[in-house]
């Protein structure tokens, strides 16, 4: 294999040899390399096989726009598919792969693709593939799978980790060639908070590879320079590696940084990537511009690579194209590279310059032949390039050349500013897609808008800098370097789009394999609009997003119709600018920090009696609590459940929602929001209350207690706590500021248990210092009590979930657990048993209590029986009005009512629907369905609460309970919804 | 009766007992004091009251913190017995101030060092620039998926308050957050 690295130059530490591998084969780079420079070094010019019809690539760009050299990087958990070789840096040990080849990617035999390409064309899946259907998965999908793909993910887990953070900025600057540079160091210089981030490994862009003066030193020097001054600033962050993908509003820039993906053994505490979000003031895009490739027949032969890539191949890492090169440009900027391939003693065979007239005058004065109003019709090779057509006035000539330079004209680099909807402009000047510079927050500078060469970009950074700060009240001057010397700078090219006398396939989308034709046979089948273009060809649909294929497609569909690029248009710009990978945006939420964990203050008290917790949002709460000897958790539940109605329970219910509502208006305010009365509730008296949405259904229910004249303590259900203290927001700040009122999430301050049960009195009496008996503290009493001889104060409220006698008793939260542990030792002796949220849904299903499985959103309280906590007596409550509409006064809405199997040794489940008996099976027929059931320990059969059409007035009626999923069918009985002791009379003792 | 209740010893558990404050490279995490938040609640939304309020309780300026318009928190070391909540209660009633006692509710984190700000922004958006966010300046803001109150009490420190509930993942979020300055 020959050597291409050349003697002297590029900015790699020739002292600092690495050895690597690519697909086995063991070679040696140098520090400083990419895996794309480093395998040019080793001859290595093929690097991948193409996607659709498995052509031999080698690479085409030295950066992110890199559309064929993709490979595998890495082993194990690190294994990290369709990396782009010229943005991996070599490490010591790197393992890299090439992808989508069988067995080998010399010998491919995916490659007889390419025999079949005419029957591979565009549209060729959406008119082969159309019947019959189960053709798809079994046949079509499969084989396209396996013939057509990208690299393969890991089964292993990813050992790294990722994180998220945010920064902030006056100014970010994008992009580190000579406009970013200037613009960094002008506003750092002024003493802005300035974040300049670039997507390669190193700082500078363009810079790099560039031979000019500035200020009579080289180019890259300048740049270590500028480097060395904007890192001893401290206002100055520099983040190399660092790709800004997106802009979001509010002027957030989202970038992720590769922190260790150029190091074999990343330090474990460290992140491998940071996706950051930066906050910027001002931001100026100094992306410069992408170089366009030319369609000709065989554009995509290794050895044939964009004029700019192979300088830097070149002046950055010191690595010669080939032995012999041509270069095919429309444009003076492939002269700057003929200036520096001769310079390095490479033999340059010609120019191809597609423009009558040639190079302007000065800027060539080498020795190469330079071929004017001529093009490249063909490059010729298998696996490397072996010579060119060069067609000139009708005649093709044949060069042996084993390296292609090509140069189209360049792309400005919009996309960060066609982000949030704007979109560019064709402009026949410039020869480009273009977008003005009149954007809130984000500007354009140097070549990205149209400037050319290295002075007139060091002004326009350093101008655009001042000016920005300068709205942001800082005295800044525009930075100024010195004279430029030998620099080209190309005026702007005249787009080529068709070129004359091909005779093969000549691409325009490399990584999806789009070709010329493909374009033809668009347009001609319908599909011209830019849009469907995109679709039935899938030109710019690739990893790639289409960076050198979007705007060539463009052209060719301006000239199939006959109208121009800017008539076209362009497809829609969206976040991501490259690929970014999921470990990043995840960061750290996965694992165990894949949500947080919300706990309850009496949690430990449930583990340590052996409590089965459930997630309920981000809450852990007790289910129920297993003893020895309990084979199923019903056995468990219905213990608990009898024991609750015989003795007494105590069930952790802290994750309810708890708000101190406080102020001189306070009992007015709650008296609106509540559909029931509330106006006169007394001191120390807690009530139901039912709170509706403005549309009239049930939002949420709980109870509020007064506490004081002005104090109340209001309780929601769990799952709707954070959501009715925003609305109770809302309501005192936008519908009635006039009125006092005060708000105060207090959910996390208690900690709150039930003790429901006959015994419940008897055993709370041991740690309350005040008389609790009947009289002294009857059904819905609320005060706050003294506890255990005076140590802590509690609140303590009659309110009842189960049908029994029963307390909430709320301590402050640090105290929980330990007053807990003296309940269930002062309720030894009377048989309290922990209970969770299984048997607290029993024991409220037996009573007929509801929930949020019945209050699902699309039931009003005449539904539930709760017409009369509808007051008509009160002027105004949220949702009185709409409550009033017809629909919702419906006699055939679905109504609450209980259900019980006709045998009680069937059962159904939640979710069943209801058949009138007899009726068939059918959605028509359905009556309603059931909303939640259990079994019942003390009916002896399954029960349920459902919501069935005029189900009030239905009780006694025979139905059919029907599980169409499970094909099960109970015949049931429905009834009132309260099973257990309806007079109430175990609730008032 | 009374003899029985008093023989009950109430124990109060720390929401982080088990969390050791730690040390990392630049960056400290601190288990602070359950002593008091209040809630301090007013009809008016004027900013000179958190200057009254220190005047009236003879407290620090760093013990009154911004939350939202007419609301502060109250914050101290020392935990507060019935009758010292009661008394300040009614000093604050006599700034038309209602109080609700959050001092179990809201746990403090201390982070501090040269990396403190480094370590925050990998979880806040606020900006924590000393210009933006000036000691003594407050704000309530999301930590990852936490809702948390954030104070910078110094140059280089800052306390979170972050609900009870919330309280050990955030812990364990913020070692993940610092553990690259091990």
């Amino acid at each position: 294999m020959t050597s291409y690295r050349l003697p002297k130059g590029g900015l790699v530490d020739r002292k600092t040899p690495l050895s690597f591998t690519f697909d086995g084969k063991r070679m040696i780079g140098l520090e400083g390399d990419s895996v794309a420079s480093a395998l040019l070094a080793n001859g290595q010019l093929l690097m991948g096989r193409s996607f659709k019809y498995h052509r031999p690539r080698g690479v085409l760009t030295a950066g992110s726009a890199e559309p064929n050299a993709l490979m595998t990087i890495g082993e194990g958990g690190r294994t990290e598919p369709n990396t782009r070789a010229p943005m991996q840096e070599l490490y010591q040990g790197l393992v890299a792969r090439s992808q989508n080849r069988w067995p080998s990617l010399d010998f491919d035999i995916g490659s007889l693709n390419s025999l079949l390409s005419p029957f591979l064309g565009a549209g060729f899946y959406y008119k082969t593939f159309m019947w019959p259907a189960a053709f798809w998965e079994k046949l079509y999908e499969p084989f396209i799978r396996r013939a057509a793909g990208l690299g393969k993910a890991s089964y292993e887990t990813d050992p790294d980790h990722y994180e998220k953070c945010w920064a902030h900025c006056d100014l970010l600057v994008v992009g580190s060639g000579a406009t970013g540079l200037a613009a960094a160091l002008t506003a750092g210089r002024a003493g802005a908070r300035v974040i300049l981030v670039d997507e390669h490994a190193r700082i500078g862009g363009g810079l790099l590879a560039e031979t000019a003066l500035i200020g009579g030193v080289a180019a890259p020097d300048f740049v270590a320079s500028a480097l060395a001054e904007l890192a001893s600033l401290p206002n100055v962050e520099l983040l190399s590696r660092t790709t800004a993908f997106g802009w979001y509003d509010g002027n957030v820039f989202g970038a992720v940084e590769r922190v260790q993906k150029h190091v074999r053994a990343p330090l474990p505490n460290v992140p491998v990537e940071r996706l950051w979000r930066i906050v910027a003031k001002q931001a100026l895009l100094a992306t410069g511009a992408e170089e366009r490739p030319l369609t000709f027949g065989g554009n995509d032969i290794p050895g044939v690579m964009m004029a700019g890539a192979m300088r830097s191949y070149l002046n950055t890492y010191g690595v010669a194209p080939g032995k012999s090169v041509a270069i095919f440009t429309t444009n003076d900027s492939g002269y700057a590279l003929a200036r520096d391939l001769e310079k390095a003693g490479v033999a340059l065979a010609a120019i191809i310059d597609s423009r009558a007239e040639g190079a302007a005058p000065g800027v060539y004065s080498g020795t190469a032949r330079v071929i004017t109003g001529a093009y490249v019709s063909d490059a010729h090779g298998g696996k490397a390039l072996a010579s060119i057509s060069v067609f000139k006035g009708g005649k093709t000539e044949t060069l042996s050349v084993d390296a292609l330079a090509m140069s189209g004209g360049f792309n400005p680099i919009i996309h960060l500013a066609c982000q949030r909807g704007e979109r560019p402009t064709w402009s026949d000047e410039n020869g480009a897609f273009i977008v003005p510079d009149q954007r809130k927050g984000l500007t354009l500078a140097g070549s990205v808008a149209t400037t050319n060469g290295l002075a007139a970009c060091l002004e326009a950074g350093a101008a655009k800098a001042a000016a920005l700060l300068g709205d942001l009240g800082f005295a800044a001057q525009a930075s100024s370097f010195g004279t430029v010397e030998g620099d080209i700078v190309p005026a702007a090219a005249k787009p080529v789009w068709s070129i004359p006398g091909i005779k093969g396939k000549a691409f325009i989308d490399y990584q999806n394999d789009v070709h010329r034709k493909d374009i033809g046979l668009a347009v001609r089948e319908g599909y011209g609009h830019v849009e469907l273009a995109k679709r039935y060809t899938t030109n710019g649909m690739a990893t790639d997003q289409g960076k050198l294929s979007n705007v060539n497609a463009i052209g060719l569909l301006a000239e199939a119709r006959g109208i121009s690029p800017g008539a076209v248009g362009t497809t829609t710009f969206r976040p991501f600018y490259t690929p970014v990978s999921f470990g990043a945006l995840a960061g750290t939420s996965h694992g165990k920090h894949f949500q947080p964990v919300r706990q309850s203050p009496l949690h430990n008290w449930a583990k340590k009696n052996g409590a089965q917790f459930v997630e309920t949002g981000l809450w852990y709460r007790s289910s129920w609590f297993p003893r020895a000897g309990e084979k199923t958790w019903r056995e468990s539940v219905d213990r608990e459940v009898k024991n609750i109605r015989i003795n007494a329970g105590l069930c952790d219910v802290s994750m309810l929602g708890k708000i101190e509502i406080t102020g001189t208006d306070a009992a007015e305010f709650i008296n609106r929001v509540y559909s029931n009365a509330f106006l006169k509730l007394p001191v120390g008296k807690a009530r139901y209350g039912l709170m509706l949405r403005e549309d009239g259904f049930i939002y949420d229910d709980g109870t509020t207690s007064r506490l004081e004249e002005n104090r109340f303590f209001m309780t929601t259900t769990t799952a709707y706590a954070a959501g009715v203290m925003n609305h109770l927001e809302f309501c005192t700040q936008a519908l009635w500021p006039e009125l006092d009122v005060r708000l105060a999430s207090v959910t996390d301050q208690w900690a709150q248990m039930a003790i429901a049960g006959p015994k419940s009195r008897l055993i709370l009496q041991t740690i309350v210092d005040e008389d609790i008996s009947n009289d002294a503290f009857p059904f819905l009493g609320a005060k706050e009590v003294s506890l255990f001889g005076g140590q802590l104060q509690g609140r303590l409220f009659r309110i009842s979930f189960s049908g029994e006698l029963a307390y909430e008793l709320a301590v402050p939260a640090g105290y929980g657990e330990s007053v807990a542990d003296a309940l269930m030792e002062a309720g030894k002796e009377h048989g309290i048993c922990a209970y969770g949220v299984e048997a607290l849904g029993v024991l409220r299903i037996e009573k007929g209590h509801v929930t949020h499985n019945e209050i699902n959103g699309t039931v009003v309280p005449g539904d539930l029986g709760f017409g009369k906590m509808v007051s008509a007596a009160k002027a105004d409550f949220v949702g009185k009005h709409m409550l009033s509409r017809e629909g919702l006064n419906d006699p055939n809405r679905a109504q609450l009512v209980g259900v019980a199997p006709l045998d009680p040794a069937t059962t159904f489940r939640s979710g069943s629907h209801i058949l009138e008996k007899g009726a068939a099976a059918t959605l028509e027929n359905d009556q309603g369905y059931i909303s939640s059931s259990c079994y019942s320990p003390h009916v002896g059969s399954t029960i349920g609460l459902a919501l069935v059409k005029r189900g009030a007035s239905r009780h006694g009626e025979e139905v059919l309970v029907w599980n169409g999923i499970r094909n099960e069918y109970t015949p049931a009985r429905l009834c009132d919804p309260v099973f257990f002791d309806p007079a109430n009379e175990k609730l008032k003792v | 009766m009374s003899a029985l209740k008093s023989a009950f010893k109430i124990e109060h558990r720390a929401a982080l007992g088990d969390k050791k404050s730690s040390s990392f490279m630049g960056v400290s995490l601190e288990v602070l004091p359950e002593g008091h938040v209040l809630h301090a609640l007013s009809r008016s939304a004027d900013g000179g009251l958190s200057g009254a309020i220190r005047t009236a309780l003879g407290i620090s300026e760093i013990a009154v913190r911004f939350v939202s318009p007419g609301q502060w928190f109250i914050v101290g070391d020392a935990a507060l017995s019935a009758a010292e909540l009661g008394a300040m209660t009614q000093k604050l009633g006599a700034l038309g101030i209602d109080t609700v006692d959050q001092s179990h509710g809201r746990v403090r984190i201390g982070l501090s060092g040269e990396k403190a700000t480094r370590a925050l922004n990998k979880g806040t958006a606020a900006d924590l620039s000393l210009a933006a966010f000036p000691v003594g300046h407050a704000t309530t803001t999301l930590i990852g998926h936490i809702g948390a109150h954030v104070t910078r009490t110094g140059e280089q420190s800052f306390e979170l308050m972050v609900l009870r509930g919330f309280a050990e993942s955030l812990w364990d979020e913020l070692c993940e957050m610092c553990a690259e300055f091990a």
